[in-house]
């Protein structure tokens, strides 16, 4: 019956490459039936033979019976191989556990030292909390064996036993205090490593060890020991103060003594992190000199990140982050290194170089960094005109020869695309080489640092904002990855901010929109698109800035618009109403028959690209329902109603405009209509400024006022309305219901749940038709009194003509002190604006983080 | 601690394969296959920690691994460990595996993978660092090999097909 041994079994496995799981199949078979045998050798063979194929992916779990028979066997090759086979397929839920107490209390119990060792070893692996439970007290008799081989290995035997038993701590923590001061090093060394992994848990019961490992870190010569004792120090610094300065002799002692680089490492590290180097006590370098710790540190910590061994250059820039969070003058001098890290081919090393990188810029080196992290990104592989398009990749795909830009690349000018428009593609490299620059996360941490670095402590690194918003457009197009947010986030911060350089950004932002290119293939997924809402929303904002230019409104409302969600497009629809009333404020101001007719033909078009952008937008079957008149108005409410309350309140509200100003430039006329000029204040009239996120929790809730309460009845649901109850007796659209239509009306209803309007309803209410509702008349009217309202706004008005600088934090202010001192480049004269606190707010003295949502909304 | 010890070839097929938290055998073989297409596809020339494996530990586990010849020696390690002491660590269990097998080979692995576990557990136990001292090291496996030897002499007169059970 016994077919084949271990090694039979792997040669013919070897020499059975083609139809290796055939061959596993037929073994499996025979192992199954040799563990059924009696006798033990055929038995362990075969669990031998299964340990090797559950190496493979083969589960042994069916076996564990076996394997626990094979355990018990009294020859020791046999039990080993049975305990090995445990370890391997045992787990916490594995019934034939509860059988192996007695058989594992019996080995411990072994005279034979051998036996015992493997027992301890299996024990430690296998074990669960019943078998903590009952063997603890075994175990720890075995501590005090007379030989140190079983002694270590029941120490950490009992560390997992005390995982699972935790009341067996008390009992146990005073033996392995006593086994700090055994004979043989290596019980000292394993009662270290227990010790560490147990003060991971809970570092104060450990605090009381400390005098013993201090004077072990002291005296011993096992470099594993002292960089697990170095390193359980750092973890205990934070609890003990006092223990830095204890540390600071052995650590800086070490560290001119030491020659291993582990070691040396180690200290390093603890020293840094654990605080040791703030310790004011002086130490002599190596020619005698009497220099601060950190400098010890820092000089040594050279030796790791200059290193041509990578692991060194690595764990160095590790600790050089952590340096530098703390003494960052001790790294700044380092630039010229760190930077040529970056070119190593090792991806680990660059991005810890980038963290340090961000940290060390200065307003001298600052355009240097960016320019040479821009061209990182630049010349990897996998540039692409829209890279952040998914749609586009998948354009990229199908016809990747079309498109291969061979633009020439101009890295001399300050910005790498603005100067043209475009950003170049270098010709795709081979696939085969590797280039760490391709990898996502790579590139977002690039994206990351170059951010960070840039606005910093309220940009006090930046000279030039207009570079600035450059490099932001720039990395639009370059970043590869998916940074629209971020980047969105901080053209807007910066535009809000720093008034200098509004005019700027929005002649940037139009050029963003003017590119076809990525106008084309937004996607409301696509970071791009994100990046689109926000450029809308500058050149909205402050499109008077710029001459008024009457294309800005196409800029504004693209085809693609549609393809976007609703938020995105109610941005994007709100910034066109915007520009048009610019436009037609700025054009009035030298009125004449041309003007009229140019306002004329501007305002049909504006009317014809809403009413084709609605008609696009909104339902299939209510487009199928009037495809006869299209300009009807009661079609475009039907039509309105249909889409996101965000999206249909903004495009009613510029269509409601539109045809305004057509009725009231029906016939020419000498000078310009009062509405042309005076429609652009609706959105000036006050200005927007960056305010705190805080800013509104920080104004007190008026006395009596009841937040949850809500404000009058609800409001009938009027989002179904599809259709006006037309004049003949029609049966409701609804009878058509097909399980398409169903989906996009319950799409269209999650949708509205989200808008800001929704006022949640019961669901049988919401077929309601219009005559529901209640008449008009019923709504009751308050009177209002203009004359106040107005001379509230005309001072309101007045204060802001008042040149002021709007908010000026103390922050930004000090930062501005900072860069008075530094030697150059000169500061300039840029106002950075802070946070607002919104009026009658609490008087709050904790600085708010810049944050502008905020403005966004409005 | 130590969650894992792997050894696979350059192909990533498995000489050994220790994990010290239980892992159903199917999950073993997927971190398996991950930790060999991050390493394998590595140059010389790179450092040899990789960070965050994401099946094992989360962030906080690292992958560090010495490449010698045709093998991959892989830790996977938590943060109390050190790199640069694992990195040391491996090797003295590299030259462990040198003086049991007297110039080590793949093929000594694959034929011996018991033995490679045996010495292992010398070296790392549940996790923890036993001993980093080479000649304890072999000695304890030399005393364990010489213990299970009367029991293959056995077999090796009943029948002749263990002979090659046991080197």
């Amino acid at each position: 019956m016994f077919e084949k041994s271990l090694s039979d079994l792997i040669q013919g496995l070897r020499a059975s490459k083609r139809n290796e799981s055939q061959y596993i199949q037929t073994s499996l078979e025979e192992i199954q039936n040799e563990v059924q045998m009696s006798d033990m050798q055929y038995k362990s063979a075969a669990i031998d033979k299964l340990n090797y194929l559950h190496m493979l992916g083969y589960d042994m779990n069916w076996a564990n019976f076996n394997i626990v028979e094979v355990m018990a066997s009294s020859r020791f090759n046999e039990k080993r191989a049975g305990y090995l086979a445990a370890t391997q397929s045992f787990h916490q839920e594995t019934d034939v556990l509860m059988l192996t107490t007695n058989l594992i209390r019996k080995d411990l119990a072994s005279s034979n030292v051998m036996e015992v060792s493997v027992a301890l070893d299996g024990l430690a692996q296998i074990v669960t909390p019943e078998q903590a439970t009952d063997l603890f007290e075994d175990v720890l008799a075995i501590l005090g064996h007379s030989r140190p081989y079983i002694r270590k290995k029941a120490l950490v035997c009992l560390y997992r036993l005390v995982l699972r038993y935790p009341e067996g701590l008390h009992a146990f923590v005073p033996q392995l205090k006593d086994a700090l001061d055994d004979p043989d090093p290596s019980v000292v060394s394993s009662a270290v490593s227990v010790i560490c992994e147990l003060a991971r848990i809970n570092p104060h019961n450990y605090m009381p060890l400390a005098p013993k490992l201090y004077h072990l870190l002291n005296s011993s010569t096992n470099n594993w020991m002292r960089i697990k004792i170095v390193k359980l120090f750092a973890s205990l610094t934070p609890i003990e103060p006092r223990l830095a300065k204890k540390l600071h002799g052995p650590l800086s002692q070490l560290i001119k003594a030491t020659s291993a680089m582990s070691l040396l490492y180690e200290c390093i590290h603890t020293a840094v992190v654990g605080d040791v180097i703030s310790v004011p006590i002086p130490v002599t370098d190596n020619i005698g000199r009497e220099i601060d710790f950190a400098e010890l540190c820092a000089q040594n910590l050279v030796r790791f990140y200059e290193s041509k061994d990578h692991n060194l250059c690595y764990v160095g820039l590790v600790t050089l982050a952590h340096l530098q969070a703390k003494r960052p003058d001790l790294v700044v001098d380092q630039y010229d290194t760190i930077i040529g890290c970056l070119e190593y081919p090792d991806l680990s090393i660059r991005m810890r170089a980038l963290e340090v990188i961000a940290g060390m810029t200065t307003r001298r080196t600052l355009t240097m960094t960016v320019k040479r992290l821009m061209s990182q990104l630049i010349l990897s592989n996998t540039v692409s005109l829209q890279p952040n398009n998914k749609l586009d990749k998948d354009r990229h795909a199908t016809n990747s020869n079309d498109d291969d830009a061979s633009f020439s690349l101009d890295t001399s000018g300050t910005s790498l695309v603005s100067a043209h428009g475009n950003i170049v593609l270098p010709q795709r490299m081979r696939k085969a080489d590797v280039d760490p620059a391709d990898s996502p996360e790579y590139r977002a941490a690039i994206v990351d640092s170059i951010l960070d670095m840039c606005s910093r402590q309220s940009y006090s690194n930046m000279t030039n904002f207009e570079w600035y918003i450059a490099t932001l457009v720039d990395l639009v197009y370059i970043a590869g990855v998916d940074v629209g947010q971020k980047l969105s986030d901080k053209l807007l911060d910066v535009t809000v901010r720093v008034r200098q350089v509004r005019e700027y950004s929005v002649k940037m932002m139009r050029r963003l929109l003017s590119d076809k290119s990525i106008v084309e293939y937004i996607t409301p997924e696509s970071p791009n698109a994100k990046v689109l809402c926000t450029a809308a929303y500058i050149l909205g904002e402050y499109c008077a800035l710029l001459p008024a230019i009457s294309g800005d409104i196409g800029l504004l409302l693209p085809a693609s618009l549609t393809r976007l969600n609703g938020e995105q497009q109610a941005m994007f629809i709100q910034a066109a109403t915007k520009v048009y009333t610019n436009w037609l404020c700025d054009v009035s101001g030298y009125w004449n028959n041309e003007v009229w007719e140019l306002v004329r033909s501007v305002t049909s078009s504006t009317m014809s690209t809403l009413s084709a952008l609605i008609s696009s937008c909104a339902d299939v079957e209510a487009k199928e329902a009037t495809t006869t008149t299209e300009t009807d108005s009661v079609t475009m409410h039907a039509l309105l109603a249909a889409m996101p309350l965000q999206v249909s309140a903004r495009l009613r509200q510029f269509f409601e405009i539109t045809k305004a100003v057509s009725v009231a430039t029906s016939n020419p006329s000498d000078c310009a209509p009062r509405i042309c000029l005076e429609l652009h204040s609706l959105f000036t009239t006050y200005e927007l400024n960056p305010v705190s996120a805080a800013a509104q929790s920080k104004v007190p809730v008026p006395e009596g006022l009841d937040l949850d309460q809500p404000i009058g009845n609800p409001i009938p649901d009027r989002s179904r309305i599809v259709m006006p109850p037309s004049p003949k007796p029609q049966p409701r659209p609804r009878r058509h219901s097909s399980s398409h239509r169903d989906g996009k009306d319950g799409k269209l209803r999650e949708d509205r749940k989200n808008g800001p309007f929704y006022l949640g309803g019961a669901e049988g209410s919401n077929a309601r038709s219009l005559i529901d509702l209640p008449d008009v008349d019923d709504i009751p009217v308050v009177a209002l009194d203009l004359s106040e309202e107005r001379s509230a706004k005309t001072d309101k008005k007045n204060k802001k003509s008042k040149p002021r600088r709007s908010g000026k934090s103390a922050k930004s202010d000090k930062s501005r002190k900072s860069r008075m001192c530094s030697p150059s480049p000169p500061p300039i004269s840029v106002d950075i604006a802070g946070d607002e606190d919104m009026p009658g707010a609490v008087a709050d003295d904790k600085q708010q983080l810049p944050d502008v949502a905020a403005t966004q909304k409005a | 601690m130590i969650r894992s010890v792997l050894i696979f070839n350059q192909l990533g097929k498995p000489r050994l394969i220790k994990f010290y938290e239980p892992l159903d055998a199917a999950t073993q073989q997927g971190l398996l296959r991950e930790i060999h297409s991050l390493v394998a596809k590595r140059s010389d020339s790179l450092c040899n920690f990789l960070e965050g494996c994401q099946s094992i530990g989360g962030s906080d586990s690292r992958i560090i691994y010495r490449h010698y010849a045709t093998l991959y020696f892989v830790f996977v390690v938590d943060s109390s460990e050190s790199e640069l002491g694992i990195l040391d660590l491996i090797q003295v269990f590299v030259e462990a595996l040198d003086r049991v097998f007297r110039n080590v080979c793949e093929l000594d692995l694959i034929f011996h993978f018991d033995e490679v576990h045996y010495v292992l557990s010398e070296v790392v136990s549940a996790g923890l660092v036993v001993e980093t001292n080479l000649k304890d090291i072999s000695k304890a496996v030399g005393d364990k090999k010489e213990m299970a030897k009367p029991a293959q002499e056995q077999s090796r007169l009943g029948l002749g097909v263990l002979r090659r059970g046991f080197a």
